[in-house]
């Protein structure tokens, strides 16, 4: 047991060093990304929100599991993909007008970045190799994240009138359930098996623009 | 004898489905379009009243049949709509807002309160106002238009180089997608009578796919870009400016000129009178004074 959480910490202390002589500058192919990135969010964003609506908020959004692990592989370029792509996912799905997605946009990108700057700041592998990696997951990655999204697009909505002030506080239970769900589901599936690719491919962020 | 066939109708895909050639929106350049996406998005945000905004509903539909927009195609914001309507209702009747002064209503074991419906009534048709705006955009314009739009406007050649490519990415993930179903349905599965967990495994398996192939396509975009001189500052290597073929096709004339001011001055004039006035707030409401005064409140 001791040997394998030593071995994940040096695996894991690999994945975000920076070795010797190589040199790491952002570039088209994390441009490129990013707007991919987007596209798979926008695609996501949509289908989730058509497939389980509940008002404004959907019951399962699986864009958030899209928004966290963003920022973990592509930092910067994955947290602003995270925020812009609802952007466009509401307006195709319906679900929230262009000034409401812009308000949203401060949660949006919380809910990207979060997970990102954990994984770099706690040195977490995003493989999720060992309890530790988990714990920086759900703990700030998925409940903290969502917990300020929930917090401020729920906010929003009663700023327009969408909800009352006395329906706030299930509007958010809603919310927080809507998104922390598939961030943990979906999420930790995405880290788990498509992770190991990743933190191979020259767009992989060992810190935050490259 | 040969038989007349009529020719057929040319249609322009767009990002919710496809509009004939014919359609007068494009007679109008790009930016016209997208400045009259931002003023009639921002335009319900300053009227409350649900007339006004009912009225602006009807203007929406104008252009929606006016600009030969298959109105079928919106079928799909149907359950949308009405599920909106039903959440926002509910939550009124359930958790409304109370203050004193506040009107009572009673329908059956529920109580609301009369200015807490009022505010939900504006609301609702408010948003619908805007959101079908924004379809309105959506469903007459194309990702290239979208482009030419922001590079009309001067956005940076990164910037508007990354909305039309996630945009255009967005409709080969939905390809891609629809052909990962159709490989399901062929092999007997039907996923609209699964329950609630299962669908949440499939999107799993969905996300998968989807990612790998974008990260794929992300290695050969950029190599092709490489290869091809670009570099995200939209400048050659030798220092100029890279010609923008795309821009070039469309050309800023008087009309679009004009229907532009038209719109800003349009969205200006609405803004200053609510502001300063309140002219389109809920208090000057026909509709809603009538029904405040059947309830026995003053207005």
């Amino acid at each position: 047991m001791e040997a394998s959480v030593g071995t994940s910490k040096v695996a894991a202390a690999s994945v975000w060093e920076v070795r010797e002589g190589e040199i790491r500058r952002p570039g088209i192919i994390h441009v490129v990304m990013m707007a991919l990135f987007a596209g798979v969010g926008i695609v996501v964003g949509t289908l989730g929100s058509l497939a389980v609506p509940v008002g404004f908020v959907s019951a399962f959004w699986p864009g958030q599991a899209v928004q966290a692990v963003g920022s973990v592989w592509f930092g910067y370029w994955g947290g602003i993909a995270g925020a812009l792509f609802p952007l466009v996912s509401n307006l195709l799905s319906g679900s929230a007008p262009l000034p409401v997605s812009i308000a949203y946009l401060p949660a949006n990108f919380a809910q990207s970045m979060a997970a990102g700057w954990a994984f770099r700041v706690f040195r977490a592998d995003p493989r999720l190799r060992s309890g530790r990696d988990w714990l920086v997951w759900i703990g700030i990655g998925v409940i903290a994240a969502n917990l300020f999204g929930s917090l401020w697009g729920s906010n929003v909505l009663v700023v327009f009138g969408l909800v009352t002030r006395a329906a706030w506080l299930k509007i958010w239970a809603g919310w927080f359930v809507g998104n922390t769900l598939p961030s943990l589901i979906l999420g930790s599936l995405l880290l788990r098996f498509v992770s190991p690719l990743v933190v191979n491919m020259r767009a992989f962020c060992k810190r935050y623009w490259a | 004898m040969a038989v007349a066939v009529p020719a057929p109708r040319r249609m322009r895909k767009t990002l919710l489905g496809a509009v004939p050639m014919t359609s007068p929106f494009y007679a109008l350049h790009p930016v016209t379009r997208l400045v009259g996406l931002l003023v009639l998005a921002a335009v319900p945000l300053f009227i409350y009243m649900p007339e006004a905004n009912l009225a602006f509903l009807s203007l929406l539909l104008v252009l929606f049949v006016g600009g030969r927009v298959d109105l079928r195609g919106l079928r799909i914001y149907l359950p949308l709509v009405m599920t909106v309507a039903f959440f926002m209702f509910l939550v009124v009747l359930l958790s409304p807002d109370y203050a004193s002064g506040y009107i009572p209503i009673h329908l059956g074991p529920f109580t609301t309160y009369y200015q807490s419906l009022r505010w939900t009534i504006a609301s609702y048709v408010r948003i619908m106002a805007m959101l079908f705006a924004t379809i309105l955009y959506f469903s007459t314009n194309h990702e290239r238009e979208i482009l030419v739009a922001l590079r009309t406007l001067r956005v940076p050649f990164a910037v508007s180089y990354i909305v039309g490519l996630s945009v255009r990415a967005a409709g080969m993930f939905m390809e891609d997608f629809r052909v990962i179903r159709q490989a399901e349905q062929a092999r007997g599965l039907d996923s609209s009578s699964l329950r609630l967990r299962d669908r949440t495994r499939l999107y799993g398996m969905y996300l998968v796919p989807l990612f790998t192939i974008a990260l794929r396509r992300a290695e050969e975009i950029s190599n092709a870009l490489a290869a091809r001189g670009y570099s995200m500052s939209g400048k050659v290597l030798t220092g100029g400016v890279r010609h923008d073929f795309v821009r070039a096709r469309y050309r800023l004339r008087a009309i679009d000129a004009c229907l532009i001011l038209l719109m800003v001055a349009g969205l200006a004039v609405v803004a200053y009178l609510q502001v300063r006035s309140g002219w389109f707030g809920l208090e000057r409401s026909p509709l809603l004074m009538a029904w405040q005064r059947h309830l026995g409140g003053t207005g």
